[in-house]
């Protein structure tokens, strides 16, 4: 493996591209950010980030514990970052049941956790293989408010990225930063440019500890208030009335999305992650027979790209909107919430826990053309 | 190249996600757009084995496709389960030595039935274990994908360690990716029957 180590340093040196597996490019996007700790426990299909990491972790220095569940696995991340580690886990399906307890821990004590779910398919062990059936559990899963950042890939080159991002996102706001892939990205091999974040101006932020910090509290420091229990209803309400406030502030700096053919569009198709690939095939094909159907596609499924969705349906003057997704309706209820008022008339292709092709789409748009 | 969507399925150990890893990153290093997906599900353990591999000039969209411009079948169970893969435009590729047993499983639609001798040339003029190997060659007779030359240099980087500890090696999976390639080209020349 004196290879791998060969071959991170030259990444650093000058980008490399590279064919290898989602899993893969996950490990090396934490290894370019600079982690130096997961926690995690193995299940399908994510296991691979675990398997990868293990592998190069400690040819870095880097740190790897494998828990005894995703309970565990979530708090050691949350315990971790606390002492200014740069941390993170990945699971998938029953184990993102599991974690929404300390996720939900990360949002109550605002913890710069990041966290990479490969979505299989449900509800319970459901397959070991692919789906988008965790958009409802990734952004508004556990007890809370969805304070939470979910960044959802489509191809290898944004796992990486966003991979980087996502740690620099956790730690520049300190709200639990996810990266929604699923099984076909988890294993599929596609090239990819791996790079040194240095290299394109990003600059990654430096850790710090939450916890155990120098000086006296009410002497000559504040207290930093980690908590994820109060006394009193009204203490709670505060709190949670402060991070909305805060939440609400940055999500615009955070929303991002990607919007194709919405100039002038009788349809718009909206798709997240791997989906959003057969979606740009489709709007291709359909607008060489003439038919205008535009693109728009969420990246950020939390905060959600809301008022860019609202003025790409202005401008085009479409009609219709088609939400495209393997799952039966999340990222269907998800929209509607976000676009409420609108009056655009919504339509469906709903298939959960399969794949979604650009002849799926196409023949579902000219079914209700 | 426009889009080639090929399917590759049989029995675990017969080596399938194999030549199909080789064959993608053989397209990859002549800087072909290339995806490669197995199927990982539960029927893995102990099931048929697919590997779905697209080759492109352009990128390439969804990682799955419904129809395969050739779907390779290396065992009867394969034949049945692939056969959903094939439609008019489909070069369905089988392995003649299970011909008549998986003859009612072939599938209805396809451009082109073809059987090829693989495991019974693998087993009688070269080796079983080089039968994947017939197969990688037959895809690329078939297909064009990768080069002849390209798919050599993939399998070498594949089994240096292989072939630095037994240089015969080489030579035999040379050979029996010469052969598929060879035996493909034939039947396509021919035009086995339907």
């Amino acid at each position: 493996m004196g290879g791998a180590r060969k071959f991170m340093a030259k990444i650093m040196e000058e980008p490399r591209k590279a064919f290898i597996t989602g899993n893969e490019a996950v490990t090396w996007g934490a290894l370019a950010a600079g982690a130096e700790i997961m926690f995690g426990y193995p299940i399908t299909p994510q296991n691979e980030v675990m398997h990868y990491w293990t592998r190069l972790a400690p040819q870095y220095g880097k740190g790897f514990l494998q828990t005894e569940d995703e309970l565990s696995a979530g708090f050691t991340v949350c315990g971790a970052v606390q002492g200014g580690k740069k941390a993170f886990t990945a699971t998938a399906g029953p184990g993102n049941v599991l974690m929404q307890e300390p996720f939900g821990m990360a949002e109550a004590m605002r913890l710069p956790l990041f966290a990479v779910i490969q979505q299989r398919g449900g509800p319970s062990s459901g397959t070991v293989v692919y789906s988008q059936q965790e958009v409802t559990l990734t952004t508004f899963g556990g007890n809370g408010e969805g304070h939470r950042i979910v960044y959802s890939t489509a191809s290898h080159q944004e796992i990486y990225d966003y991979t980087i991002k996502g740690f620099n996102t956790a730690w520049k706001y300190r709200f639990p930063t996810f990266l929604l892939g699923d099984g076909y990205q988890a294993k599929m091999r596609e090239p990819l440019e791996m790079y040194n974040p240095e290299d394109r101006g990003i600059k990654m932020i430096e850790t710090y500890p939450l916890i155990g910090l120098p000086g006296h509290i009410g002497d000559n420091r504040e207290p930093q208030h980690l908590c994820n229990i109060y006394s009193l209803e009204e203490e709670l309400y505060e709190v949670v009335m402060k991070v909305s406030a805060e939440y609400e502030k940055i999500s615009p700096e955070i929303v991002e999305y990607e919007e194709k053919e919405c100039e002038n569009a009788d349809i718009i198709i909206l798709t997240h992650g791997v989906v959003s690939r057969a979606a740009d095939d489709a709007v291709k094909a359909l607008r060489a027979q003439g038919i205008k159907a535009g693109y728009f596609r969420p990246i950020t499924l939390r905060p959600f790209p809301q008022k860019q969705l609202r003025e790409a349906i202005a401008k085009s003057g479409a009609k219709k909107l088609l939400i495209a997704e393997s799952a039966y309706g999340q990222l269907d209820r998800l929209t509607k919430q976000e676009i409420y008022g609108e009056t655009i008339k919504i339509e469906n292709l709903f298939m959960p826990g399969v794949g979604i092709i650009d002849y799926d789409i196409i023949n579902k748009i000219k079914s209700i053309l | 190249m426009s889009l080639i969507k090929i399917a590759l399925a049989g029995e675990g150990g017969q080596g399938v996600q194999s030549i199909a890893e080789i064959l993608a990153e053989a397209a990859y290093n002549e800087n072909k757009q290339t995806i490669y997906i197995p199927n990982f599900g539960l029927e893995q353990r102990g099931g048929v084995s697919i590997a779905f591999i697209q080759f492109s000039d352009k990128r390439i969209g969804a990682p799955k496709f419904n129809k395969a411009d050739v779907v390779v079948a290396l065992s009867e169970r394969a034949v049945e389960r692939t056969a959903i893969y094939s439609d008019e435009n489909t070069l369905f590729v089988y392995d003649s030595g299970f011909k008549a047993e998986a003859a009612e499983a072939l599938p209805k639609e396809a451009k082109k039935i073809i059987g090829i001798a693989a495991i019974d040339t693998a087993n009688h003029e070269l080796h079983p274990r080089v039968f994947n190997i017939i197969i990688m060659g037959a895809v690329i007779g078939l297909t064009n994908v990768v080069s002849f030359e390209g798919a050599k240099a993939a399998l070498e980087h594949k089994l240096a360690y292989k072939f630095e500890k037994n240089p015969d090696l080489r030579e035999l999976n040379f050979k029996a990716l010469e052969i598929g390639k060879n035996m493909a080209e034939e039947s396509l020349k021919e035009g086995v029957a339907k």
